[in-house]
């Protein structure tokens, strides 16, 4: 398993335990529109428990840029990997 | 005909930001429920009409509003973690946001595409324009911090002809906005910090939106606003609680948090409204510090 699959298993767990409406099945296309929980309510959370998880900040740009679940991975890939 | 400004909006969003889309389109369907919707599409033909006078299209109208969004949920994480507001000065937001207009630019823009989108924001200018009723004797009529002018704008259709209207922004960007924004030359636009404003006469009502949150102590704001009204004037207050954001100072953390401060300040509450920004129960707003806006006519207390 490489390093990006790594993280979107650990994203899907988040992912479930944020939004608690069964299982989850993130891929890197995902998007909000795919899975109904994934609101503003649950983004802040969702992102608070991955800057949790790998200790770093998201900044401003990236918060703005976020579209899917590959763009999360990358910016936790770049992070974790600086 | 033209795709109309609330259509095209949740299109874009929908394309540019699909996880916001869905509270949005939640909200736009229970605007259109509401008789409120009319006035809505009214405010949103006039903004359209002065975007276009402008040069500025409804995309760049809707991307400060997603920047807006942006903002916010930076702010989010910070308070999540640090229970504080991120700016701690009235001089560095100052600096950075009220002198800057690139900055204001997009958040006057960006603000005034929330307030349909935002229940919390319909909500509140609703009650307002209901209540403003009551208060149509007032010959005299100050907003501070007017921002994008909407307010003002309400006032200017209540009151009767005779009333005088006042509005002092710290902003010049908010000034020149609201006063393309109003377009009447009946409406006075100061551009000075209010604890530099020294008028002459005291005013029957004053309008002061969203400002409480954005100074270091809101006591010292509102004995100044006491000093600017009649014995028996009326304020009308909106402030919220738990609403990082770049230029917010002064953290409410619940209602009685607010209360306190009128209280302090020798304010009585005649009427209020409290709306989340989120449709959750109390339980859980406390629980994930989800905003709160208060609103309130307030009058001195004997």
């Amino acid at each position: 398993m490489n390093q990006k699959q790594q993280i979107i298993l650990d994203l899907n767990e988040i992912f479930t335990d944020i939004i608690d409406e069964g299982e989850i099945m993130l891929n890197p296309e995902t998007t909000a529109n795919d899975i109904d929980g994934w609101d503003s309510l649950n983004h802040i959370q969702i992102l608070a428990a991955i800057e949790k998880k790998y200790t770093f900040k998201f900044t401003l740009t990236e918060i703005q840029n976020l579209k899917n679940i590959d763009d999360l991975t990358n910016i936790i890939v770049q992070k974790t990997s600086a | 005909m033209m795709e109309s400004f609330i259509d095209y909006t949740l299109a874009y969003i929908k394309e540019q930001n699909p996880i916001h889309y869905k509270k949005a389109l939640k909200n736009i369907k229970e605007l259109k429920k509401d008789d409120f919707f009319e006035r809505a599409t009214t405010f949103l033909d006039k903004y359209d009409q002065l975007l276009e006078n402008n040069g500025k299209t409804r995309k760049y109208a809707i991307d400060c509003y997603l920047k807006l969004l942006a903002d916010y949920t930076h702010e989010g994480l910070i308070f999540r973690e640090t229970g504080k507001y991120s700016s701690t000065s009235f001089d560095e937001v100052n600096k950075r946001v009220y002198a800057n207009p690139e900055i204001m630019q997009y958040y006057m823009h960006g603000l005034l595409v929330s307030q349909f989108l935002w229940k919390h924001h319909y909500v509140l200018l609703k009650y307002y324009i209901e209540n403003l009723a009551h208060y149509v004797t007032a010959k005299s009529y100050l907003e501070i911090g007017g921002g994008h002018g909407l307010y003002v704008n309400e006032a200017l259709n209540a009151f009767s002809e005779d009333t005088t209207f006042d509005v002092v922004d710290i902003s010049e960007s908010s000034i020149n906005m609201a006063k393309h924004f109003v377009n009447n030359e009946k409406v006075n636009f100061i551009h000075t910090d209010v604890f530099d404003f020294h008028p002459k006469n005291k005013y029957d009502f004053i309008t002061m939106g969203e400002v409480l949150e954005h100074v270091e102590d809101p006591v010292k704001l509102l004995l100044k606003v006491k000093d600017l009204l009649k014995p028996s004037g009326t304020l009308f207050l909106t402030t919220p609680t738990n609403a990082p954001a770049i230029d917010h100072l002064y953290l409410f953390r619940n209602y009685p948090d607010i209360l306190a401060v009128l209280q302090k300040a020798g304010f009585c509450i005649e009427n209020e409204i409290k709306v989340y920004a989120e449709d959750v129960s109390e339980e859980m707003a406390e629980e994930f510090k989800i905003t709160m806006m208060f609103g309130g006519f307030l009058i001195k207390k004997l």
